[in-house]
């Protein structure tokens, strides 16, 4: 046992720092470095495109595939360093941490040389076509249909809640082909190219900040069978695999105690007296995110020795969100009667931490997993 | 970046398990009196000739096997001063051989271990002062807190009236490691009351089914997991980084998980929870005591936050 950081990781990470601090400042302020709004995502494109020229927007993917095989830990500081600052790769983070590996692993030679290259160059987004209105936490029960006809299928249905819907090129989509199966039988996964006839798109307007959400509603759409990810009817084993890292794949925690940082600046910018009561709640959030760092640490030790998947990860996303949540508080302490002005960044962080419950799978979802595979606690 | 025991550290862990099976323990605990305990001086002899107590090498900044060492004593919930000989110890220019109380500077009143103590650590803002022999005697105090404490009718005011003379050491070193101790000492007693719990609900049954397959106590329980885990992890890390910033968000953290696995072990256990015959009393009211001592030792929250960002209020 040991926390040190090698020589390699240190290096790594200072090099990759001098990076960011040329390149952001001239560009990461105001609607840019708000993580899903439009300007965000439409920057994101020049800043994945220069990681992609470093060879750090998908430096874990194997050789024959662009990357050169880091290690996870060098993706983990990759990741803390991106998200310190606001996550400059935008949606992009999702292409290189697991709709990339999941292509490389389930994909047919086409499929890889088809979407893979975009995605290493950076300039590429997906949006991932999973909640409907009535399988959102119970994600298994989704309805959207697909059936086949030759060698295209007809997909019907509608989902919701998906962010860069409005702004995808494509959509990791997970259809059902076999309505009698049992829940998490029956599930596929098709690779659809946006836009594409008999597919709405409507945005719903959110409070998360300015982040959108959109509906994605298909009619009679028609999608090759060729652009099918993996097998018919595995697609839950498909997603299960991709997503299983995941949960720690965006260090949220980084972001909250950037945000933390952003506030507690700026109250000193504008000589603003930060008391007692708000030092205090500092203090406790910033130990929380700390503690989310390294119970995803642990996670991320676990991948890099290649120990399966464990309920560690569970812990450490329960405390991410524990700890975006003492983050808001903190900037409330702080900002107080500021808090009011939509463009305080104690605004945005209640907004912000509001999603960090739901996004990426619910807490309490996480919490059952922890009482039942951590701690052994009898099944209902 | 490793999280796994190496061969050495899993050698160690054994070793003082096996004592502690032997000398330490609940049932070790009860017999000491409990919620109000004599010192372990057989428990402390012990560790002492098997050389657990000297594991971090003096002046050392990584004492990550010290850390190790006291967690499963305080797992076993052993009664002896061992946290500051472990953690502490290692930052002072002379050795300490026997027990110590640990206080801020300034304090006057109940200090664990004060009634059974050679010497009285000070730790002040300024300096750290040592106190040996004591002054006079110290009367001990009823807490039933699951520890000894005595009363220091003394302050120490820095002008050596008390016999008190400075160390040669940085207070700001000598405190972050009073608040590694502290930290790691309380995630021992969580770990135990947590564990105990979950056992309790486990077998315990209510409307035909055991209480712990209820979502509610479940989502209780995971939320007390995550809680002393991340406390487990970030004591740990502080052990072995050494710095003060790392020290203060330990006890912060540890802190903040007490407030959650305190009033929740107690009320899942129900009334067992309150009696003197249920062992989860013995780990839990610790906490309190350790929480209690770490607030006295700088507010280690409000430490953290003015240390990261030079605030001044």
């Amino acid at each position: 046992m040991e926390f040190g950081w090698d020589e390699e990781h240190s290096a790594y990470r200072a090099e990759l720092v001098t990076f960011l601090e040329d390149e952001l400042p001239a560009h990461w302020h105001g609607e840019t470095a708000i993580l899903g709004s439009k300007a965000n995502t439409k920057y994101s494109r020049r800043f994945a495109g220069l990681l992609a020229e470093r060879g750090w927007l998908t430096p874990h993917w194997p050789a024959e595939y662009g990357g050169y095989d880091a290690s996870p830990w060098m993706l983990a500081v990759l990741g803390e360093e991106l998200w310190s600052r606001g996550e400059p790769r935008g949606p992009q983070y999702m292409n290189a941490n697991w709709i990339g590996p999941s292509i490389m692993a389930n994909g047919t030679a086409e499929q890889q040389a088809r979407y893979l290259p975009p995605i290493s160059r950076g300039d590429v987004i997906w949006c991932q076509g999973f909640s409907e209105p009535d399988a959102g936490t119970d994600l298994a029960s989704l309805r959207t249909r697909a059936e086949r006809d030759g060698d295209v299928y007809i997909v019907n249905g509608t989902k919701i809640w998906t962010s860069y819907g409005d702004v995808a090129e494509h959509c990791y989509l997970l259809v059902r082909t076999d309505s009698e199966a049992e829940s998490h039988r029956g599930i596929t996964v098709l690779l659809v190219d946006m836009p594409t006839p008999g597919l709405e798109i409507a945005t719903i307007p959110g409070v998360v900040g300015d982040h959108s959400f959109n509906e994605l509603v298909f009619t009679d759409v028609r999608i090759p069978v060729a652009n099918r990810l993996g097998e018919e009817n595995e697609g839950w084993t498909v997603v299960r695999e991709a997503l299983s890292y995941e949960r720690v794949g965006s260090p949220r925690w980084a972001r909250a105690a950037y945000l933390l940082n952003e506030t507690i600046q700026a109250a000193n910018a504008e000589g603003r007296t930060i008391d007692a009561v708000a030092i205090e709640a500092i203090g406790v959030a910033t130990a929380a995110c700390e503690a989310a760092r390294i119970l995803s640490y642990r996670v991320i030790d676990e991948r890099a020795r290649n120990i399966p998947p464990s309920p560690n990860g569970n812990l450490a996303r329960v405390a991410m969100v524990q700890a975006e949540r003492l983050v808001a508080e903190a900037c409330l302490a702080i900002d107080a009667g500021h808090t009011l002005t939509y463009k305080s960044s104690s605004n945005y962080q209640f907004r912000k931490a509001l999603a960090a419950g739901v996004a990426a799978g619910a807490y309490e979802v996480q919490l059952n997993l922890i009482s039942r595979l951590h701690l052994g606690l009898p099944k209902g | 970046m490793d999280f796994h025991l190496n061969d050495d550290q899993s050698a160690v862990h054994g070793a003082v398990s096996t004592l502690l099976a032997r000398h330490a323990g609940p049932t070790r605990l009860r017999a000491l009196g409990g919620d109000q305990p004599t010192y372990d001086h057989d428990l402390e002899r012990q560790l002492e000739a098997a050389g657990f107590l000297d594991i971090a090498e003096h002046g050392s900044t990584n004492r990550l096997d010290a850390a190790l060492v006291q967690e499963a004593i305080s797992m076993a919930l052993g009664t002896a001063a061992t946290s500051s000989r472990l953690l502490i110890a290692p930052s002072l220019p002379e050795a300490i051989k026997g027990p110590v109380s640990v206080v801020a500077g300034g304090h006057s009143g109940p200090a664990r271990f004060a009634a059974d103590a050679i010497a009285v650590i000070v730790i002040g803002d300024r300096d750290v002062r040592f106190v040996a022999p004591l002054p006079a005697p110290v009367e001990r105090v009823t807490s039933r807190l699951g520890w000894p404490v005595g009363q220091l009718d003394f302050v120490v005011n820095g002008n050596g009236s008390n016999g008190d003379v400075m160390i040669d050491v940085d207070p700001e070193e000598v405190r972050a490691w009073a608040r590694v101790a502290l930290a790691i000492e309380m995630v021992g007693a969580m770990r135990f009351a947590t564990d105990l719990t979950v056992g309790y609900v486990t077998e315990r049954k209510q409307f035909n089914r055991a209480i712990g397959s209820f979502q509610a106590i479940q989502h209780g329980l995971a939320e007390c997991a995550v809680a002393v885990e991340g406390s487990r992890w970030l004591a740990l890390e502080a052990a072995h980084n050494g710095t003060a910033q790392a020290a203060a968000v330990a006890l912060t953290h540890a802190i903040q998980a007490s407030k959650v696995v305190f009033p929740r072990t107690h009320q899942y256990c129900g009334a067992m929870g309150f009696t003197q015959e249920f062992d989860l009393h013995l780990a839990t009211m610790r906490v309190v005591a350790l929480r209690a001592e770490g607030e006295a030792l700088g507010r280690p929250g409000m430490a953290l936050a003015r240390q990261r960002w030079a605030l001044s209020s």
